[in-house]
C-alpha cells in the first residue's frame, strides 16, 4: 500500500459551485482507480509566491490518498484541466517509514541525556498527516 | 586550523622548538569565535520534513530566496538532504519562491 499526497491550486477565477465540482470529480476519478481517500485539506485561498499564468493567487486543496496502483488517470486529468494551475503528486509512504526508523534508533544513542523517547514516538506520525498551522496562514 | 594544529602536533614530538612556536603564531593570528551550531531538525527530532509546513521551511531560506547552506545554518547532512528536497518541492506548489530580488 502506497500513500500519496496530492496538492493542486484551482484557478481564482473558477467559481464556489464550480470548486466543489471539481473536487468531487477528481475524488471520484482517484476512487476509481482503487485510491482511498484518508484526508483532505482546503487550504483556501493563498497567495502564490510568485505568479503562475499571471495569478497571483490560488485556491489551494490537499488529497492525502492510500493505493495500491499508481494515480496516473488522476494526473493525466489534472494536467488537462485548464482549470488548475499546478498539481503535484508526492508519493510519502517510504520517507515516513524512514523517518520512523530514525526515530525509534536515535533514542538509544541518547539514552545518556534525560529524554522521553517512547512516547513521543507513535505520535510524531499524526503532525504531518494534518499540517494545521497552515491551514490558517 | 585543523592544518596548523597537526603541524604543531608533530614539532612537539621532534625537536619542539621549531614546531612549538610555529603553530603559535598561526594559531593567535586565525583565531576567531565560532558560535557551536546544532542541527535544529536532530535537536527537535523531526525527521519527516514536509513540504507544506511553510513556517520550518522559510527559516532555512534567506531574503533572496536561497537555500541556506549548511555550513550556515549547521543542518546535519541528513537532514539538509531532506530539507533540500523538501524546498524544492514548495518552489514548484509555488508556497515559496525561486528567487526573489
Amino acid at each position: 500500500m502506497r500513500t500519496y499526497e496530492v496538492l493542486f491550486i484551482l484557478s481564482p477565477q473558477v467559481p464556489e459551485e464550480e470548486t466543489a465540482s471539481l473536487i468531487t470529480d477528481f475524488k471520484r476519478v482517484a476512487e476509481s482507480t482503487g485510491a482511498k481517500l484518508t484526508n483532505e485539506e482546503a487550504w483556501g485561498r493563498r497567495r502564490l509566491a510568485y505568479p503562475i499564468q499571471k495569478f497571483t493567487e490560488g485556491n489551494y486543496h490537499l488529497f492525502v490518498f492510500d493505493s495500491d496502483g499508481s494515480l496516473s488517470e488522476l494526473d493525466r486529468r489534472m494536467r488537462n484541466s485548464d482549470r488548475i494551475l499546478r498539481h503535484m503528486i508526492v508519493r510519502t509512504d517510504l520517507d515516513h517509514k524512514r523517518a520512523e526508523k530514525l526515530v525509534k534508533r536515535n533514542p538509544k544513542k541518547e539514552r545518556a541525556r534525560p529524554a522521553p523517547a517512547f512516547p513521543a514516538t507513535p505520535e510524531q506520525k499524526v503532525p504531518e498527516a494534518e499540517p494545521a498551522a497552515v491551514e490558517g496562514e | 586550523m585543523a592544518t596548523q594544529m597537526r603541524r604543531s602536533g608533530p614539532g612537539e614530538g621532534r625537536p619542539g622548538q621549531q614546531g612549538g612556536p610555529g603553530g603559535q603564531q598561526g594559531g593567535k593570528k586565525k583565531f576567531f569565535y565560532r558560535r557551536k551550531r546544532v542541527c535544529k531538525f536532530c535537536v527537535e527530532k523531526i525527521e519527516y520534513i514536509d513540504f507544506k509546513d511553510v513556517k520550518t521551511l522559510q527559516q532555512f531560506i534567506p531574503e533572496r530566496g536561497k537555500i541556506l547552506p549548511r555550513r550556515i545554518s549547521g543542518t546535519c547532512a541528513l537532514h539538509q538532504r531532506k530539507l533540500q528536497n523538501a524546498i524544492k518541492r514548495a518552489r514548484i506548489a509555488a508556497l515559496l519562491p525561486f528567487a526573489t530580488d
